[in-house]
């Protein structure tokens, strides 16, 4: 267990709902914190992403999906039907679905490359949607595609600061999904985002003897104790399901 | 030693929940321990089965409990050697693949999402059996794989019973299943 003691009071808790997870963050993730959920493609980012609002929509807890590459409509035909998930949920607006580029449309941010401005008015449009619809918890899947088109260090490090700056202080609990290739030796694309997050989750895909294994593994959380060892998980209608990877005595 | 599937309900329904039990079997017992857990000691307790096949594939093991006539809504298998046969996985409600027996952990998951899909009764779970498990798997990433399995079945009040073909058993083997279960019971037709 990692010991994290900028704390001396336990920070209150926003449980993911995945067992398994809360169980590795000793009670879920410390409220507000902005956490980085970074992988390769088919590892579960998006799936567990969005179960993570759905047990929040039903928790009461209004819980906001930002689909940036993929349009909303699509993504939930696609998902998991969950035993638990309730069509409700989206009725009553405990559970918005909104596509990024219907939002740089309302906010005229036509241009392929962002300006220090635009991030500005980009943030303050994603904080203005959480006070309006009083959003608890938050997905932005995937912030590389919104990386893309800020293109400079200096501009995602803003944006990322502002972003979780934004939602911290609206005590919204966040997923920000970062896209990474299989063998890639950092965290984020840019290699900005995984510095300033309070949290870090890599997943993975793990070949072992032929056998392909999805991962995940906690490598960073601020505000709590938290195992960093790997973890394996399958995508059930139950939801998502953890077991520890079995090391073999050590091999 | 016990030799037929009646006493062997007998002896399981003596124990409490969360017991671990090594199941001995010797001879042509197979089937009679197939029948004593899934036929007799299940229903008597009200369990639900989830039943883990390494050994042969689970329509193999369904044929024969239809011709027994068993019962078989409430027996879930996870099965784990009819995708390594080409064509072997066939799709049925009551049966859920892992890829390979070397996918230790994809077994443990299936059996746990079961456990939550039958949620409102208690379940007992087979593995059939160790031996075929430690074809594809050293003694040391099994002990492990018995020992997180286990214990977690434990904590949720599920039976456990581990098929050992007496015959083919290792001493690892014998030393290991001795390590992670409470009890060792032998059926067979030669006590």
């Amino acid at each position: 267990m990692d010991e994290n003691k900028n704390n001396s009071v336990e920070r209150e808790r926003c449980p993911t709902g995945i067992d398994g997870l809360d169980n590795i963050l000793n009670g879920g993730i410390p409220r507000g914190n902005t956490i980085l959920f970074t992988g390769s493609c088919g590892t579960g980012k998006t799936t567990l992403s969005l179960e993570f609002l759905v047990h929040g929509a039903l928790a009461d807890e209004n819980s906001l999906f930002i689909s940036v590459t993929e349009s909303s409509d699509k993504l939930t035909q696609n998902v998991i039907p969950y035993d638990f998930f309730e069509e409700s949920l989206i009725k009553k607006g405990k559970l918005v679905f909104v596509d990024m580029p219907i939002i740089y449309e309302r906010l005229g941010l036509t241009n392929v490359e962002f300006s220090l401005e635009d991030v500005d008015i980009l943030v303050r449009a994603i904080g203005n949607l959480v006070d309006e619809l009083s959003i608890k918890r938050l997905v932005i899947d995937s912030i590389t595609s919104v990386c893309y088109r800020l293109k400079t260090e200096e501009k995602i490090r803003e944006f990322i600061l502002k972003i979780g700056k934004t939602l911290s202080t609206r005590g919204c609990t966040s997923m920000l999904i970062s896209e990474i290739s299989p063998s890639a030796d950092r965290y984020s694309l840019y290699g900005v985002e995984e510095a300033i997050a309070d949290g870090i989750v890599l997943m993975g895909n793990m070949e072992r003897r032929g056998d392909l294994l999805r991962t995940l593994q906690v490598v960073k959380m601020r505000g709590t104790t938290h195992s960093r060892a790997k973890y394996v998980l399958d995508l059930t209608p139950a939801g998502v399901l953890l077991v520890p990877l079995l090391k073999g005595g050590g091999g | 030693m016990i030799k037929s599937p009646g006493d062997l309900a007998e002896e399981l329904r003596e124990l409490p929940p969360s017991s671990a039990i090594n199941l001995k079997i010797s001879g042509d017992s197979y089937f009679d321990a197939i029948r004593g857990i899934v036929d007799i000691f299940a229903p008597k307790k009200d369990l639900d089965v989830i039943y883990i096949t390494v050994a042969i594939p689970s329509h193999s093991i369904i044929d024969v409990l239809k011709i027994l006539e068993i019962d078989l809504s409430r027996i879930y298998f996870v099965d784990c050697v009819s995708h390594t046969m080409i064509g072997g996985a066939k799709k049925h409600d009551n049966v859920y693949y892992v890829e390979s027996p070397t996918m230790l952990e994809n077994i443990m998951l299936k059996v746990e999402y079961l456990v939550r899909k039958t949620s409102e009764r208690n379940n007992v779970i087979v593995l059939d059996a160790i031996n075929a498990l430690g074809i594809h798997n050293n003694v040391n990433i099994l002990s492990e794989f018995l020992h997180i399995m286990l214990n977690n079945l434990r904590a949720q009040d599920a039976y456990s019973i581990v098929f050992t073909m007496d015959d083919t058993a290792t001493e690892d083997t014998n030393n290991m299943m001795g390590l992670v279960c409470d009890l060792n019971i032998s059926i067979g037709s030669d006590g």
